[in-house]
């Protein structure tokens, strides 16, 4: 199987586009939760949202765009009929809620999640296939392991892994229904207190390329992407499996496939980490098991502290964040840490982030029907 | 491999047939043909996907009405799949997945790529299309594809000695035309 690598990303969160802005709110512990102002939140439990403003939100096929555009312009690479699009979204809700009120000129095209991948190719004039994945949390995390089995197979040289999800009322409201959203005004991952999700703008891009074809014209690698893995719970349809026995398995997965099957190499864990009370102990429990007796000294964070759930787009938003992690030398901290919860006992970067000689970091996303998926980075 | 038009009301899941059509299908398929879950992985496809439950719980949302708590967990395929996966005993990965053309080709190259990993045997690939709703239709009419008339699943199992995907034109009936001719090797 050949060697995959990143040669570039574009990220935008809610601190805003490129990498200075998440170095400045992920890294610097600061949370972008602020009551929202696209929609009338009167009927819901809670006003709160890490957004980056405005009366309604972007297209999200504009936002795809821009991120595509800074990861192929960092990485100096030309798309072409080699490079696959695979895009982690469940198409553009805002645009279905304009469609349902009647609204004239919506594009409702981009309700379509294949559309997105669609025009996003068209955009970087990559002519291979496109493909959007829809299975939510875990959806652009699923686009990247799909690059990598393609790339690593020899079947295709490169691919446009993206995802987007920027907050509006639909979501907003099922979640709300779900009773999932944390009433607090920020969520506060691994701690005792906390009382579930807020959602979050969030959109990225990375170029993956195999080893040779990045050799081949000169790019230098940000990143190899040296396992992945995915798995399932087979235990409930909205509950994590206690004991995290999926994530477990697809974190094994993606170690054993990097030649390291205890996660011995492995300096930090960018954990899913929702603040629900079911996920955050079942996360703990399936590093636990991952680890064994090292799992103390792994220092494992949870980024949606400050960005919020960025439910399609949390797998590549937060692989760049573990790859900025990678290529910094800093640890983004779990923010909004209060009293520590002994079911949620890791080492969690408690507030501040942290200097640390990195080379291997793992990300990890689930998802609603016991859906897990791994990807570990390493330092060229 | 199995087909499926209309489907049992799947308990725990309201309004809307996408996930009694997966259920159907893929039961069908799981039972006839019992295999080992931690090496089996699950491909899902469909262009729109459930837009009955989307387009529910958005009107009832543009209506001002209170959302309710099944739609909103239902509204992800992730639902169903995981329903599948406790239901089969399944802890491969579970994938689903969108295209605009080529869906069925895009199914079976999926299945391939899981394939690829050692620690896998096998692959349930389903698809699944509902007979498009107004939103649907508007949709799929700007992306020049022709609406559904009626609600279709398939269901086929992939697994190693499997034929592979050959490129080009094959929708959900392709699919299910091509995984009838091989008998042999699509359980």
């Amino acid at each position: 199987m050949g060697e995959v690598v990143v040669t570039g990303f574009g990220v935008r969160t809610a601190f805003g586009r490129g990498a200075d802005a998440v170095r400045r709110g992920v890294f610097g512990g600061v949370h972008a939760f602020a009551p929202t102002t696209r929609f009338d939140t009167a009927p819901y439990r809670t006003r709160f949202a890490a957004t980056t403003g405005g009366d309604k939100p972007d297209a999200l096929r504009d936002v795809l765009g821009e991120c595509a555009d800074d990861a192929v312009g960092m990485a100096g690479f030309t798309a072409g009929e080699d490079t696959a699009v695979l895009v982690g979204t469940a198409g553009d809700f805002a645009a279905l809620t304009r469609f349902r009120r009647g609204e004239a000129g919506v594009e409702v095209a981009d309700t379509v999640p294949s559309r997105l991948a669609d025009l996003l190719a068209a955009r970087l004039g990559a002519t291979g296939r496109r493909l959007a994945f829809t299975n939510a949390c875990v959806a652009s995390a699923t686009a990247i392991i799909h690059a990598c089995g393609l790339i690593a197979s020899g079947r295709l040289e490169s691919a446009v892994c993206a995802g987007a999800y920027l907050v509006e009322e639909e979501n907003f409201a099922k979640f709300d229904s779900g009773r999932a959203l944390s009433r607090g005004g920020v969520i506060r991952p691994f701690s005792a207190d906390r009382d579930g999700l807020l959602l979050g703008d969030g959109a990225a891009a990375v170029v993956l390329e195999s080893a040779t074809a990045a050799r081949r014209r000169g790019a230098r690698p940000l990143a190899g992407v040296v396992g992945w893995g995915a798995a399932s719970d087979a235990h409930h349809i909205a509950r994590p499996h206690p004991e995290g026995a999926g994530l477990a398995a697809a974190v094994g997965r993606a170690l054993r496939r990097a030649g390291d099957p205890d996660g011995l190499r492995v300096d930090y864990v960018n954990a899913h980490g929702t603040a629900t009370k079911h996920n955050d102990p079942a996360e703990t429990r399936g590093l636990r098991e991952v680890f064994g007796t090292r799992a103390d000294r792994v220092p494992v964070s949870s980024t949606k502290s400050t960005t919020g759930h960025l439910l399609e787009a949390a797998g590549v938003v937060e692989l760049v964040i573990a790859l900025l992690a990678l290529s910094d030398g800093v640890l983004p901290p779990t923010a909004n840490l209060t009293g520590p919860d002994p079911d949620c006992d890791l080492d969690v970067v408690p507030n501040r982030s942290r200097e640390a000689d990195v080379r291997r970091v793992l990300s990890i996303n689930a998802a609603f029907g016991g859906a897990n998926t791994a990807l570990l980075l390493e330092r060229p | 491999m199995t087909t499926a038009s209309s489907a049992e009301p799947l308990p725990g899941f309201i309004e809307s047939t996408f996930s009694p059509l997966v259920n159907a299908v893929a039961h069908r398929c799981l039972v006839e043909h019992p295999g080992d879950g931690t090496r089996t992985a699950v491909v899902l496809g469909s262009v729109v996907g459930d837009a009955t439950t989307t387009d529910l719980a958005s009107t009832l949302m543009v209506g001002g009405q209170v959302g309710n708590p099944l739609l909103f967990m239902q509204a992800t395929p992730n639902a169903v799949l995981g329903y599948l996966s406790k239901e089969f005993g399944i802890t491969g990965p579970l994938v689903a997945l969108s295209a605009t053309a080529d869906l069925g080709f895009e199914l079976l190259d999926a299945a391939a790529v899981l394939l690829d990993d050692p620690e896998l045997d096998r692959v349930l690939v389903v698809g699944v299309e509902l007979a498009a709703n107004d939103r649907a239709t508007a949709a799929l009419r700007e992306l020049d594809v022709p609406p559904p008339t009626e609600d279709y699943a398939v269901a086929l199992l992939v697994d190693r000695d499997s034929p592979a995907a050959e490129p080009g034109g094959q929708d959900l009936r392709q699919l299910a035309a091509l995984a009838a001719q091989n008998k042999g090797s699509t359980p």
